[in-house]
């Protein structure tokens, strides 16, 4: 594909110099200058919360800049539009809301700049560029699936074709691989690395190290909407950067979590459900974490869902402290101690519009102590609520703020928070560490550490090979829905798991 | 570079397409037949080539309103004021012509070019009030189209003093209102354009692209630039002006301006629309479901007349219908959500 970038190498394409943006009182970025140069890949990185996104949304314009300078190619745009940002050659994959679920893939592709001829549109013509743009990046996807109908990972393949799409200049990453398996990972750099070549400016938010040190030229970092540092990444090292992202040292990362199994908790025979779960069988014991990996959409997911009773169970066994459950229903399985914490917190755990006590006692609200004739005792949930917080560190420690007006990771302990609110046997964490930040992730470890010891059975899903194979004591991975491999404290190693995600043996068994 | 194997795969289209085809239109075709099959059994007239025609002609206005509805349901809005923008229709185009006409007795076309003119002023006057409260005062439609609809019936009657206009010039009346040209209504004539003209908008162009995309994720479309406001407002101004013309023609159907027209077109033209497969959360549909779902309205109601069950009965049917097709709509949600 012809580039026509009009830009040389090592120019500034775009560039914030002390940009403040502020929300009410409250600053979500200030003083913050980031110059983003042709043929270069720009890191940014930073907590949730820091900033990041904020950042972005300068530079896409759709946000309004109350204080600073903002130039694209040179030029100063004050009062920058999402359209001029794109005829100027800014493209974006942002994390969650880019596509339209209802249109098909060439019509989300084309979306925004579509091509007539006398006032129709020219579908074969664009249908052609957007399989030119798919065998830039390698990836095949049919232009005339709904989006609805894709996978999570091709949704975001689809994202990426789409910014390749557009007018060349800069385009900006927003965690990229998150859901993406390894293979389509590797597409996605060489991509990457092919425009940096053609002298593309490109903007790269990721959490991933390898990822940064991989592809990156530049990194800055941001802290609590702050700038904190730009390095080039040879002069480097990852203790700084995370050094400088967290504010303090991350010395032992993953805590170590004693492993003392007692009894079986949770048992699960023979489970079958849907497509994507297909005769799993496992055991969690109390005291001890067992992770369940595989690559996204292995069907992982869907197996707590179908423990918990939210989708149909063709076939098999739960068995809980020696019951069986026949037909599990949440509200029968929270009754025998089990706890589901989905993946989807925004959606399925938390009203959002609420205030974080109310969310915190909605389990407890039934319960015979929390009322007396229909009125909620206000003390006692008030009393728990206070315990709930301190013991989890929400921030900011008021009761009363919306959810919405927390940041992720603060989120994620309020969804803990609510589990946490009756006593209970067994968790089931789904993807609990997913888009919150590192200090956030270190509380959570300690949570679970602390629940562990206190003799929970713990079933921990995570597509995050590094948290899942460090806090684990046993792991089960899963490829296409089948369980591929059981490994035992002493077998868990990151090679290992993958090669079983992808439904291989690993090198040295078949030795 | 090759097109590399990638685990995302390359889905085969035609079993995923066939199935949201069958889904979006669901089991209409089939309960067509059905009842149109049961009209002619209780009442041989019913596939009579005059019933047909008669059929036709009722059908007329009730697609051209339920086109502009599917503009709007598309962009993931409603408009529930398509009722009262009839009746004020009605009553400010035959005063126009009225007027004209006492003025210029002689000259029929310049009376109905006056009224069509008028007309087409009151769709887009009304169309902006409903797209200013929605686009740019971002109020929910339900709200904004449930108070204008309040407001246009009392300028309507305001205007009006609840009575009929009467005096309209012959060839508006027999001529657009109840004439045939080459066996088939005069108003069909009129209608089809308008509707073929929505049909390509939606369907070839990027106006459509855009109210699709407004419906379905709002935020991706602000994402790619595209300029929420003015398409809103276009739909809802595209939507009044659709009804307006309705609502004209109908006055000629009913040879007076009356202050109390339409009051059923909001419910059939949702229902019509969502049956048809549109979704009332935006972003679904298509102009031949829609299409579909008036021609299902009309056989409907034109098989309850013939088998003499009243209007009063009728409008507890319609009312089920309407339901039956929201609950449609869910299902169609929950099988999305499976797949």
């Amino acid at each position: 594909m012809p580039v026509q970038t009009h830009a040389v190498e090592g120019e500034v394409f775009a560039s914030l110099s002390n940009a403040s943006k502020f929300y009410g009182s409250f600053a979500a970025l200030k003083d913050v200058s980031i110059k983003l140069s042709c043929g270069e890949v720009h890191m940014l990185l930073g907590e949730n919360g820091a900033g990041k996104s904020t950042l972005v949304s300068l530079l896409t314009g759709t946000n309004r800049l109350d204080e600073g300078k903002r130039t694209l190619r040179g030029a100063d745009c004050p009062n920058l539009t999402p359209l001029e940002a794109r005829e100027a050659g800014i493209n974006t994959v942002l994390q969650d809301f880019g596509l339209a679920p209802t249109l098909t893939a060439v019509e989300n592709y084309t979306l925004g700049r579509e091509k007539t001829k006398g006032g129709f549109l020219d579908k074969a013509q664009m249908r052609a560029d957007m399989i030119r743009a798919m065998e830039k990046l390698g990836v095949s996807i049919d232009p005339d699936a709904r989006v609805d109908t894709l996978t999570r990972a091709e949704q975001q393949l689809l994202e990426i074709v789409r910014a390749l799409g557009g007018k060349p200049g800069a385009l900006i990453l927003d965690e990229p691989t998150a859901t993406l398996s390894h293979d389509e990972s590797e597409h996605l750099f060489s991509a990457v690395q092919l425009l940096r070549s053609e002298g593309w400016a490109i903007l790269y938010i990721s959490h991933r190290m390898e990822e940064i040190r991989r592809l990156g030229d530049v990194v800055t970092i941001l802290r609590d909407g702050r700038f904190v540092g730009c390095h080039r990444l040879a002069d480097v090292s990852n203790d700084q950067m995370i050094t400088e992202m967290v504010g303090r040292e991350m010395a032992n990362f993953y805590p170590e979590i004693p492993h003392n199994p007692t009894t079986v908790a949770l048992e699960v025979k023979g489970l079958s459900s849907g497509q994507k779960v297909r005769d799993i069988s496992f055991a969690v014991r109390a005291g001890e974490i067992v992770g369940l990996g595989g690559l996204v959409g292995c069907g992982k997911a869907e197996v707590a869902r179908a423990i918990f009773g939210l989708q149909p169970i063709d076939d098999g066994q739960v068995i809980v402290a020696g019951t069986r459950i026949s037909k599990p229903t949440p509200a029968a399985m929270l009754d025998c101690g089990l706890v589901y914490l989905p993946q989807d917190r925004r959606g399925e755990a938390l009203a959002l519009n609420r205030s974080v006590a109310e969310n915190i006692v909605v389990e407890v609200l039934g319960e015979k102590n929390s009322a007396t004739a229909g009125f909620v005792k206000t003390s006692v949930l008030g009393r728990l609520v206070a315990d709930v917080m301190t013991r989890l560190k929400v921030q900011p420690a008021e009761p009363r703020k919306l959810v919405q007006e927390l940041s992720g990771g603060n989120q994620q302990k309020v969804v803990l928070g609510r589990a946490l609110s009756r006593s209970r046997k067994i968790f089931a964490f789904d993807e609990p560490t997913a888009g919150i930040d590192v200090g956030a992730r270190l509380d959570f470890y300690k949570q679970l550490q602390q629940l562990c010891a206190e003799g929970a059975a713990i079933l921990f899903i995570s597509s995050d090979l590094q948290e899942l194979v460090h806090l684990s004591h046993r792991i089960y991975v899963m490829h296409e829905g089948f369980c591929t491999a059981e490994l035992d404290q002493g077998q868990i190693t990151e090679e290992r798991v993958i090669a079983y995600a992808f439904g291989e043996k690993p090198k040295e068994d078949i030795q | 570079m090759t097109n590399a194997r990638s685990s995302a795969g390359n889905a085969p289209s035609t079993p995923a397409n066939a199935v949201s085809k069958l889904l979006s239109f669901g089991a209409l075709p089939i309960v067509l037949i059905i009842c149109i099959i049961i009209f002619q059994i209780g009442n041989p007239r019913f596939l009579s080539a005059p019933n047909v025609l008669n059929m036709t002609q009722q059908a007329v206005y009730l697609l051209l309103i339920a086109f502009g509805q599917m503009l709007v349901l598309l962009a993931g809005g409603f408009d529930l004021s398509v009722g009262a923008v009839v009746a004020l229709t009605s009553i400010v185009s035959a005063k126009v012509m009225v007027a004209v006409s006492l003025a210029y007795p002689d000259a029929p076309y310049l009376t109905i070019t006056a009224g069509f003119l008028a007309t087409m002023l009151v769709g887009l006057a009304c169309g902006w009030v409903n797209g200013f409260g929605v686009a740019i005062m971002k109020v929910n439609a339900f709200i904004v189209t449930l108070a204008t609809s309040s407001i246009f019936a009392g300028v309507t009657l305001v205007t009006s003093q609840g009575i009929q206009v009467s005096g309209l010039p012959r060839d508006f009346v027999y001529g657009i209102g109840s004439g045939y040209f080459m066996g088939l209504p005069v108003s069909l004539y009129f209608a089809v354009p308008a509707v073929a003209a929505v049909f390509l908008l939606v369907r070839h162009m990027r106006f459509g692209r855009y109210i699709y995309a407004i419906g379905s994720n709002v935020r991706s479309a602000v994402v790619a630039g595209v300029n929420i406001n003015r398409y809103l407002m276009a739909c809802y101004m595209l939507c009044a002006t659709m009804t307006a013309f309705a609502g004209w023609l109908l006055t000629a159907r009913v040879s007076s301006g009356e202050p109390m027209l339409g009051g059923e077109f909001p419910l059939q033209s949702i229902a019509a629309a969502v049956i048809g497969g549109c979704s009332l959360r935006g972003g679904e549909g298509s102009p031949f479901g829609v299409l579909l779902g008036v021609i299902f309205i009309t056989v409907v109601k034109n098989g309850m007349d013939l088998l003499r069950i009243g209007s009063n009965y009728q409008m507890i049917v319609f009312g089920v219908v309407l339901v039956g097709a929201v609950v449609l709509d869910r299902y169609r949600l929950e099988r999305a959500a499976k797949r």
